[in-house]
């Protein structure tokens, strides 16, 4: 990966981190798309993006709602994106490397939010007298010094998932003495599992509940009817 | 005749701003910086300009504690701009401001949060499945912004022409409508996307390791049902994933 990679893969890591709460909110730190951003940023978006669904499943398990500590999945799906991206042909072993890789990102990332926002307190008590006298500068301080925390954080979380998925994706591959399908079975039951965890969650109880219900087993019945 | 509502000054300013109202996000005042920050180019036209005692007070109120879903934060922002405008008494200002936060973080929580993303999420998922490469990404982002912007600017609006009557806007037939509907749409679409996303990645394999992988993922979402929230799925499955390749390692 050349120099000018990393770069667009650490800077999309960021602009994708910023979205999560700072700006705009718009959904470009979901997996989905943050792994086809990493892998585009290479050549590869189509790579990037199988493990964006990957972990969009993960990610269905963590909405953003209310004040909640909430995982950050952008910056490492944007990250690993990238290197299966630039390693099209990857072992299951190797992917789930990845897959670990970027949950301990998101893991990391949403820790690193709760920081900020402990730092933004400590600015804005800084700034007590003269937010209270209605001073724009002091209003504005305060507001452009949380957009820069947040994106040192997103940075440093992309850089980090960029230098782990790497050594880890190929620890995992090399040194993996078990057959590959358990690595295959570990990645799905796991994101599936979570996924339908989250399901359940949304779902709910009572009447409300039959509507998942009635989802899944339709799911299944196209899933059966194809796997044939 | 009817009453023609004047125009917002700096609206657009406003709705720009708008997007980055939590980017100074904390545990103090939550979005109340940036609600101040969102609100100011409209409150520089006050009586008494930028540099007017009505500006000052105005802009050190509306940086006050304030939480609510950001994409409907805009109805609280426009009301509460309409209303340093009409010269509302001080304390309605900041008792509207406080009464919004509930209503607005609910209605947006529930609508945006645990209904419109997971429909869009379980779309972008099942079109993926469906070999639509990256226009599975690409519908997704479109799908949810189309949402998202439409919600941002009928908020603001509809806040800045309701004024302190903006309590009412909350309970208009559409959004009644999409909260009714909105909950029952994404538990079928999650429903559905999870078999198909489980088939995708099992494609190929033999049927007995689909199956194993089926009642494994039923045994994590038990786990974490189980767990009720004193892990997350974050943890769990680091652990899960950990422990696979520690399983690995001992396979020989």
């Amino acid at each position: 990966m050349s120099w000018l990679e990393v770069l667009g893969v650490v800077l999309a890591g960021t602009l994708v981190g910023l979205d999560l709460a700072s700006v705009p909110q718009a959904m470009f730190s979901r997996p989905i798309v943050a792994g086809m951003l990493g892998g585009l940023i290479v050549g590869d978006p189509l790579h990037g993006l199988a493990i964006g669904a990957i972990l969009e499943l993960f990610a269905m398990d963590s909405l953003p709602v209310g004040a909640s500590r909430n995982p950050d999945w952008g910056p490492g799906t944007v990250a690993v994106g990238a290197l299966a991206g630039e390693h099209p042909v990857i072992l299951a072993s190797g992917l789930l490397g990845l897959v670990l890789v970027a949950v301990v990102a998101a893991w990391a990332g949403g820790w690193g939010s709760h920081l900020v926002r402990r730092a933004n307190v400590a600015a804005v008590a800084a700034r007590r007298a003269a937010l209270d006298a209605g001073d724009l500068r002091a209003l504005r301080a305060v507001q452009y010094g949380g957009l820069l925390r947040d994106a040192v954080r997103a940075l440093a979380v992309t850089a980090l998932a960029f230098a782990l998925g790497g050594l880890v994706s190929s620890l995992f591959a090399r040194h993996w003495p078990g057959p590959q399908q358990l690595a295959q079975v570990a990645i799905s039951a796991t994101s599936i599992g979570v996924a339908l965890h989250a399901g359940v969650r949304l779902a709910g109880s009572g009447r409300q509940s039959l509507w998942f219900v009635s989802g899944l087993a339709a799911g299944l019945l196209v899933v059966v009817t194809w796997l044939r | 005749m009817a009453e023609v509502t004047p125009a917002m000054p700096a609206s657009r300013r406003v709705l720009l701003r708008l997007f980055v109202i939590q980017a100074a996000w904390n545990y103090e005042r939550m979005q109340g910086i940036g609600f101040g920050y969102a609100a100011e180019p409209a409150l520089r036209h006050l009586a008494g300009g930028p540099a007017g005692e009505k500006y000052r007070q105005a802009l050190a109120r509306e940086s006050q504690f304030f939480n609510a879903h950001p994409y409907l934060a805009g109805l609280a922002v426009g009301a509460a701009i309409r209303a340093e405008f009409d010269g509302q008494p001080k304390e309605r200002i900041e008792r509207l401001r406080e009464a919004l936060c509930g209503p607005l973080g609910s209605i947006g929580d529930r609508l945006f949060w645990a209904s419109w993303l997971p429909i869009c999420a379980a779309l972008g998922l099942m079109l993926f499945v469906f070999g639509a490469r990256v226009w599975a990404a690409i519908a997704f982002l479109v799908l949810y912004n189309a949402a998202h912007l439409y919600c941002r600017v009928w908020s603001l609006r509809v806040g800045w022409e309701r004024g302190m009557q903006v309590a009412g806007a909350m309970s208009t037939p559409v959004l009644r409508a999409s909260a009714r509907l909105a909950a029952p749409a994404a538990g079928v679409m999650v429903g559905l996307a999870l078999p198909l996303a489980f088939g995708w990645q099992l494609v190929g394999a033999a049927s007995r390791l689909a199956l194993i992988a089926g009642a494994l993922a039923v045994a994590v979402a038990v786990t974490l049902r189980l767990l009720r929230g004193r892990a997350g799925g974050v943890v769990v499955t680091s652990l899960l994933l950990v422990a696979t390749w520690v399983l690995a390692l001992l396979w020989r």
